[in-house]
C-alpha cells in the first residue's frame, strides 16, 4: 500500500472519514453536497497574491479523485470535469492516469470534452514511455467514440506489434473496440488479420487477451474462425499441461478463464457442424476430467464443458459425461453448485429429454427451495421441458411464479413463456382460456395484445369440431368471467382482461349459469361507473349495448350510463352512446340485429351495389316511379331543382290536390305532369325567394373528404306561418328550425347522418352532431337574422358545450329516422341536408352512406378481428334498407284548396319540451308495442284525436321537427280503409284518405293536447293480398314520434 | 461484452468503487446500485450467489462488510448464459487476491484512501468489459512501475 492513505489532505481525509462513517444514505447526500460546495469553491478565480488553491498538482490530483466521490456517490460533478481533462495533459503519469480515469468514469459519450482528449491520447500513444501508451490505449477504449475512430485507429494498429506484451495485451483490445463503434473503418478483414497473428503471440498473457475478441468475431462469423480449431484444442491441451507459467495458476488450476473462453470459442466454432466438432471431443473430454479438481475454478471449467458438449454437434459419451457432472452439480450442497446444475440440465433437456427423467426429484427440491434465483432456473428448465403431458403443473408453476415476482424483466419473460407454452402445448380449449385469463390476471398488460385477440376469436369462432363444443367452450368461459365480474372490482383487473371480459359478456352474456342477463347488465353498468381508460370504457359501453339488445329491456341503469356518455368527452364513445341512444328509442326493434347475438365470426358482406334495394326499386318503378338519372351537374341546386319541378315526379313539392277519389294513380301522375310548370317559386333560386321566413341557403363543402354537404333553402309547403303563404305555397321557404343547421357538418356528422340511412329531420339532433358534439361553430351561414340566431343559442343550450355557462341538460337522444334512400330522387351524392323540413330533403347517396359508415361510425383503432360485427357495424344498413322510403312524392296534392289554417294551439308547442325523456321511457320494454286493438299510450297518457282537416294537418306538418319513418309489410292493412281504421284504433283522428294516391293522414294529441303526432301513411300493393305500407309519423318530440311509428307498425303487421 | 459493470458496496448500501464497461447515466448508475445491493443484502449465505435482476445476470461475492459485485447482461431472450457464472464468481476472488497481494490485507477503508489506485488495478484486468489479465504478477507490474515514477515525479511536481 503505497500511495494510499498517505499525503492526504486534512480535508479530504475528514471527507472520507465523514463519508466511512455516515450511517444513511441521507447524511451521505449532505456530506457531498456540502462537498460539492467546496469543490466549486475551489474553482473560483482568487485574488492576486493568494495561491489559487489547485495551483499544486497534489491537490489537483486529489481535488479529482474528490469528483469522482461526487459522482460515484450519485451527485453531479460536472462543475470540475474541465480539470480532469486539463490533468489528462500532466506530465506526471500517475496524475494524467487519474485525469483519464475521471473523464472515463464521468464523461457520458456525447460529452464534447471527449473531443478536447483526442489530442492528448494521439500523444500518449506515441509516447516512449510504456506506461504512457497503456494509459492512453486505456483512455481510449473507454473514451473514443465512432466518429473520433479515424483519428486513432492508425495509431493503435501499430501498438499491435509493440514490444512490450503490455501494450500490444491492450492494443488488440483497444482495436477491438474501434471495430465494435467503427466498424467501417477498422473493418472486420483487417482486424482479422491482426487477430490470428496475435493469437500466436510469443507472450500468453497477449493470447489469453486475443481470446477475447476472437469469442466476439466468432459470434458474428464463426467459419472464418474454422481453421483455427485445432490451433485453440492446442492451446488448450498445453494450459491444461500446465505449460504456462506458474503466475498463470489460480488455484492451482492453469489459468482457468482462459480455458474457458478458449472452451466457448469452440462451442461457437462445433455448433451444428459435425466435422468441427468432431475435433474437438477429445479436448473436452480430457479439459473436463482435469478440471474436476474440487474447486469453483475447476467448476467453472467444467460446466462451460458442458454448455459446450450441448451447443455442439452431439457425441453420446461426452453427453453421459455432462449429465454425469450435472447430477453431481445438482446433488451438491452448495447452491451455486445447484445452480450450475439445474442450468446445465436446462441445456440437456431441450436435445435430450432423457436426461431429466433421474432428476426429477431434484428439480422439485429446487423449485420449492427459497433461494429465488434457484427458482428461476429451475422454472427456465421447466420451461425447456414442457411437453403435452406435463404443460398444466408446469404452467400453474410458471404463473404461480408469476404472481410473486414485481422484477418486470422477469415478468416479462415469464409471460411470454406462459403464452408460447399454453399456446403450444394447450391440452384444452377450456383450459387455455381459464390460462390465458390467470395469465391477463396476473401479468395484464404485459401480455401482448394478440393473444387477447386470439382468444376471443377462439371463443367467437370455436374451435370448430361441434356446435356443442364451441357453446361448452363459451360457457365456460362466461362462467369464468361471471365469477371474475362478482369478485373483483375493475381496478382491481388489468385493462386486457376487462376488455377481453366485457367483449366475451357483451357477445355470450346469456350463457352463464350463474347470473342472469340481467344482473350481468346490471353489473356491467355498475363497473362502468369505475375510473377505466377509454378503450376499456368503449369495450363495456359496448357490452352493455349488446345487452340491452338481447336482453330486450334498457334498465335505468345501462339508460343512465349510456346517457352519461353522450356527453362524455370522448367523440367516438360519445357518438356510440348517442346512436345506440337514438335506435333505443326510435327503432328498437332493429337492436336485434344491429346488434345480433353470437355473429361476431360471421362475415359482414358490404354490399356496395346495394342490390338489395333492387326488389324495393323494381317495385317503385313498377308503381310508376321514374327511373334515377344522374344529374348533370350534382352542385347546381337551380338545375336540379328545376329539372325536379319540369319532370314533376321527382321532387313533389306542390301542395296536395284536391280530394279526388277513384282516380288511379296514372291519373293522378298525369295530373301531377300537367301541374308541373306551375309551382314556378320552386325552381326558383333559393335565394331569391323571399318572406317573412328565415331563407337558407348554404352550401357548405367538407373539402378534407370533398363530400359537399348543402344545406338547401327549402319549400316548406305545410308552412308554419300561414298568412304568408299564399294559396300556391312554394316561396315560403325553410322554415325556421332549419336555421339550426348551418353549422358546419364534418365528415363524422356526415356520417352519422347517413348511418342511420336517411335525412334527419330533427335540426337539433344534428345540431347536436354537428355542433355541439363536434365543437365547432356554426359557420358560413349566409343570411342569419336574430330569430335564427336565437334558435341557435337555443339548440346550443339545449345540447351543451356551445354557449358557455349553459347547463348541458340531459341529453336526449336526436331521433335517428329510418329513411332509406329514395328511388326516385335524383339524388345526387351530396349527404343529407339535416334541415327540419318537410321531407323534401334530399338523401345521401347510398354508396356513400357505406363509406361513411364503415369510416366515421366506426372505431377504426377498436383492435378486432372478432368485433367486424361492433356495435354499430355495417349491419346498420339492413335497417335502413328494411324501412320504407319516406313518402316524398306523395306528400301533397291538395295544393289547391290549402285554406287559412286555424289557429291550432298545439302547434306552438315547444318542440325542446321533450329533455329527460329518455329516463321515463328507458323501462318501457321494447317489446312491449305489440298490443293489438288498444289506443296507444304515452307516458301513461291515452292517445286522443285531435280533430283537424287537411290544411291545419299541412300547417302542423312543418312544425313537427321529430320525424319517424317505418314500413310494414302488411297482409291485415291492405287497403287504405284498413289503414285508416287501424289509425282510429290507436286513438288517432282520421283527416283525410286520398284514395288516389292510397295516402292517409292522421292527427292525434297526447299527454293532454300537450304534444301533437302526425301520421302520414301510403299504401303500395304488393300482390298476393299484401301491401306495403310506409308511415311516416311527425311529432314535436322525437320519442314520442319513435315511438307511435313503432306502435303502428306492429300493429299493421 | 461481458462484464457491464464492476461495483464495490458496503453492507450499508455505500458505494466505494463503481466501474462501468457501458455508458450509464447517473441517475440509472444510482437505482442500479442501491436496488443490486438491496437485492444481494436480502440473501442469505446459503443462497446462491447469482441473482438476476432487470436484465442483468449479477454474481456477487460479499468480503466481511464489502459486496463486490460484477454485472453482466443476459442476451434478450433471457435463454442463453453468455457468462460462466461461476467464472465470474472466480474472477471476483482474483481481484481480491491480486488486491491483497498488492496492498496487504486490503479492507474497506483502504479502498476508500485509494480509490484511483483500485481503479488503475481493475483497468489492468477488466478491458472493455472483457477480462484480460487474470495473473497477478502480470496486473501488478505496470502499477509498481507507475508508483515508482510518480514518487520520482513528485519531487519535481510537488
Amino acid at each position: 500500500m503505497a500511495t494510499g492513505g498517505i499525503n492526504l489532505s486534512k480535508e479530504f481525509f475528514e471527507l472520507l472519514k465523514a463519508i466511512g462513517e455516515s450511517k444513511s444514505k441521507q447524511e451521505e447526500d449532505r456530506i457531498i453536497a456540502k462537498e460539492v460546495q467546496c469543490l466549486k469553491q475551489k474553482l473560483e478565480p482568487t485574488p492576486p497574491g493568494v495561491n489559487p488553491p489547485l495551483q499544486s498538482k497534489k491537490r489537483a490530483k486529489e481535488f479529482l479523485v474528490r469528483l469522482l466521490y461526487v459522482e460515484m456517490l450519485g451527485h453531479d460533478a460536472s462543475f470540475g470535469y474541465i480539470k480532469a481533462v486539463e490533468m489528462a495533459a500532466s506530465a506526471s503519469l500517475y496524475h494524467k492516469r487519474t485525469g483519464y480515469l475521471v473523464c472515463s468514469a464521468c464523461l457520458s459519450p456525447e460529452h464534447e470534452f471527449r473531443f478536447m482528449l483526442v489530442n492528448q491520447m494521439q500523444r500518449d500513444l506515441q509516447s516512449a514511455n510504456v506506461l504512457e501508451i497503456c494509459g492512453g490505449l486505456l483512455a481510449s477504449t473507454a473514451l473514443i467514440t465512432s466518429d473520433m475512430v479515424p483519428a486513432m485507429s492508425g495509431e493503435v494498429t501499430k501498438l499491435i506489434t509493440h514490444d512490450s506484451e503490455t501494450v500490444r495485451k491492450k492494443a488488440i483490445i483497444t482495436l477491438h473496440r474501434f471495430y465494435e463503434l467503427a466498424p467501417d473503418v477498422v473493418t472486420f478483414d483487417e482486424l482479422y488479420e491482426k487477430v490470428r497473428k496475435v493469437l500466436c503471440d510469443r507472450d500468453p498473457a497477449v493470447m489469453g487477451s486475443v481470446l477475447n475478441v476472437i469469442e466476439e468475431m466468432a459470434k458474428e462469423d464463426p467459419t472464418k474462425f474454422k481453421d483455427l480449431i485445432p490451433s485453440l484444442v492446442s492451446i488448450l491441451k498445453q494450459i491444461g499441461e500446465h505449460r504456462l507459467p506458474n503466475d498463470f495458476d489460480y488455484h492451482r488450476v492453469p489459468a482457468p478463464w482462459m480455458q474457458i473462453r478458449l472452451i466457448r470459442i469452440l462451442s461457437l466454432l462445433g455448433q451444428g457442424d459435425a466435422a468441427s466438432s468432431s475435433g474437438m471431443y477429445e479436448i473436452l473430454f480430457d479439459t473436463m476430467k482435469k478440471a474436476d479438481v474440487g474447486i469453483n475454478a475447476g467448476y467453472a471449467i467444467v460446466y462451460e464443458c458442458i454448455k459446450c458438449i450441448t451447443k455442439i454437434y452431439p457425441n453420446a459419451k461426452l453427453l453421459d459425461a455432462a449429465a454425469d457432472a450435472i447430477s453431481r452439480f445438482i446433488e451438491s450442497r452448495s447452491h451455486n453448485l445447484k445452480y450450475l446444475g439445474v442450468t446445465g440440465l436446462a441445456m440437456i433437456v431441450e436435445t435430450h429429454p432423457q436426461y431429466a427423467a433421474q432428476h426429477q426429484m431434484s428439480v422439485m427440491d429446487c423449485l420449492e427451495d427459497p433461494d429465488e434465483t434457484l427458482q428461476r432456473k429451475t422454472l427456465d428448465l421447466l420451461y425447456r421441458m414442457t411437453n403435452p403431458v406435463n404443460v398444466e403443473f408446469i404452467t400453474d408453476k410458471l404463473l404461480d411464479f408469476l404472481r410473486g415476482t414485481t422484477d418486470l424483466f422477469l415478468k416479462q419473460q415469464l409471460t411470454t413463456r406462459v403464452c408460447s407454452v399454453a399456446e403450444r402445448y394447450a391440452p384444452s380449449n377450456a383450459w387455455y382460456i381459464k390460462t390465458i385469463t390467470q395469465l391477463f390476471e396476473v401479468s395484464g398488460d404485459m401480455v401482448k395484445p394478440e393473444v387477447a385477440q386470439n382468444l376471443m376469436s377462439l371463443i367467437a369462432e370455436g374451435t370448430g369440431e361441434s356446435d356443442e363444443a364451441d357453446m361448452l367452450l363459451r360457457q365456460t368461459a362466461i362462467d369464468l368471467y361471471v365469477q371474475l365480474l362478482q369478485e373483483k372490482p375493475p381496478a382491481k383487473l388489468p385493462k386486457i382482461l376487462l376488455e377481453t371480459m366485457a367483449w366475451c359478456l357483451g357477445e355470450y352474456a346469456y350463457l352463464s349459469a350463474a347470473l342472469s342477463l340481467e344482473d350481468i347488465l346490471a353489473k356491467l353498468c355498475h363497473w362502468n361507473k369505475a375510473a377505466l381508460q377509454p378503450s376499456t370504457r368503449k369495450f363495456l359501453t359496448s357490452a352493455i349495448f349488446k345487452l340491452v339488445a338481447q336482453a330486450g329491456t334498457c334498465p335505468k341503469q345501462a339508460a343512465e350510463v349510456v346517457d352519461e356518455y353522450t356527453r362524455s368527452k370522448d367523440v367516438d364513445l360519445q357518438q356510440r352512446c348517442l346512436e345506440f341512444q337514438a335506435l333505443l328509442t326510435t327503432a328498437p326493434q332493429y337492436l336485434g340485429e344491429i346488434l345480433p347475438v353470437d355473429a361476431s365470426a360471421e362475415d359482414v358482406e358490404v354490399d356496395v351495389n346495394l342490390s338489395f334495394l333492387d326488389g324495393f326499386c323494381q317495385q317503385a318503378l313498377a308503381n310508376g316511379a321514374r327511373a334515377y338519372e344522374k344529374p348533370e351537374d350534382d352542385d347546381d341546386d337551380e338545375e336540379d331543382y328545376g329539372a325536379a319541378g319540369a319532370a314533376s315526379s321527382a321532387f313533389k313539392m306542390t301542395p296536395y290536390a284536391k280530394p279526388e277519389t277513384n282516380i288511379n294513380r296514372s291519373a293522378m301522375l298525369a295530373r301531377g305532369m300537367g301541374t308541373g310548370g306551375q309551382p314556378a317559386g320552386i325552381s326558383l333560386p333559393p335565394g331569391s325567394i323571399s318572406g317573412n321566413q328565415a331563407v337558407v341557403s348554404t352550401s357548405v363543402d367538407v373539402v378534407g373528404d370533398g363530400l359537399s354537404l348543402n344545406t338547401r333553402g327549402v319549400a316548406n309547403v305545410w308552412g308554419k306561418k300561414p298568412g304568408a303563404l299564399p294559396a300556391a305555397p312554394p316561396p315560403a321557404a325553410a322554415p325556421a328550425p332549419a336555421a339550426v343547421a348551418p353549422s358546419t357538418f364534418d365528415s363524422s356528422a356526415t356520417a352519422n347522418v347517413g348511418g342511420f340511412g336517411g335525412p334527419s329531420s330533427n335540426a337539433f339532433g344534428t345540431a347536436s352532431y354537428g355542433g355541439a358534439a363536434y365543437g365547432q361553430a356554426p359557420a358560413s351561414v349566409l343570411t342569419k337574422t336574430p330569430e335564427q340566431l336565437e334558435k341557435e343559442r337555443m339548440a346550443a343550450a339545449l345540447f351543451g358545450g356551445i354557449v358557455p355557462g349553459a347547463a348541458p341538460p340531459p341529453a336526449f337522444a336526436p331521433p335517428a329516422p329510418m329513411a332509406p334512400p329514395r328511388q326516385t330522387v335524383a339524388a345526387p351524392p351530396v349527404a343529407a341536408p339535416p334541415v327540419a323540413a318537410p321531407p323534401v330533403t334530399l338523401a345521401p347517396a347510398p354508396a356513400e352512406e357505406v363509406d361513411l359508415l364503415d369510416l366515421g361510425a366506426f372505431d377504426v383503432a377498436a383492435p378486432a378481428p372478432a368485433l367486424a360485427n361492433d356495435v354499430f357495424g355495417s349491419s346498420t344498413l339492413e335497417p335502413a334498407t328494411a324501412t320504407a322510403p319516406p313518402i316524398v312524392e306523395t306528400v301533397s296534392e291538395n295544393e289547391d284548396v290549402l285554406p287559412a289554417p286555424a289557429p291550432v294551439q298545439q302547434a306552438t308547442i315547444d318542440p325542446f319540451a321533450a329533455e329527460g325523456l329518455l329516463g321515463d321511457l328507458s323501462e318501457t320494454p321494447l317489446q312491449g308495442f305489440g298490443i293489438l286493438s288498444s289506443k296507444y299510450e304515452y307516458n301513461g297518457s291515452v292517445m286522443a284525436p285531435m280533430k283537424i282537416v287537411t290544411a291545419q294537418f299541412g300547417q302542423q306538418w312543418g312544425s313537427c321537427t321529430a320525424t319517424s319513418p317505418v314500413s310494414v309489410t302488411s297482409r291485415k292493412v291492405t287497403f287504405l280503409n284498413d289503414f285508416m281504421k287501424q289509425c282510429e284504433e290507436a286513438g288517432l283522428h282520421p283527416v283525410e284518405a286520398i284514395g288516389a294516391t292510397n295516402e292517409g293522414i292522421c292527427a292525434g294529441i297526447v299527454e293532454g293536447g300537450s304534444k301533437v303526432v302526425l301520421v302520414h301513411g301510403k299504401l303500395s300493393p304488393m300482390g298476393s293480398g299484401a301491401a306495403k305500407i310506409d308511415i311516416t309519423v311527425k311529432s314535436t318530440d322525437s320519442t314520442l314520434s319513435g315511438s307511435l311509428a313503432l306502435y303502428l307498425q306492429n300493429m299493421m303487421k | 461484452m461481458a462484464i457491464s459493470f464492476l461495483l464495490m458496496v458496503n453492507k450499508q448500501g455505500q458505494t466505494r468503487l463503481s466501474s462501468y464497461y457501458e455508458w450509464i447515466s447517473l441517475i440509472e448508475r444510482n437505482a442500479l446500485e442501491s436496488e443490486i445491493i438491496r437485492k444481494c443484502l436480502s440473501r442469505s449465505e446459503f443462497q446462491c450467489s447469482f441473482v438476476e435482476y432487470r436484465g442483468y445476470k449479477v454474481v456477487y461475492r460479499r468480503y466481511a462488510s464489502l459486496f463486490f459485485i460484477v454485472g453482466t447482461k443476459l442476451s434478450k431472450d433471457g435463454n442463453d448464459n453468455p457468462e460462466n457464472e461461476l467464472g465470474l464468481l472466480e474472477f471476483i476472488h482474483n481481484l481480491v487476491e491480486t488486491m491483497d497481494k498488492w496492498a496487504g490485507s486490503i479492507c474497506e477503508l483502504d479502498i476508500m484512501y485509494s480509490l484511483e489506485l483500485i481503479h488503475f488495478l481493475l483497468d489492468e484486468m477488466v478491458q472493455n468489459g472483457h477480462i484480460v489479465e487474470s495473473n497477478k504478477m502480470n496486473v501488478l507490474r505496470p502499477l509498481d512501475l507507475m508508483e515508482r515514477e510518480s514518487q520520482k515525479a513528485e519531487s519535481i511536481y510537488r
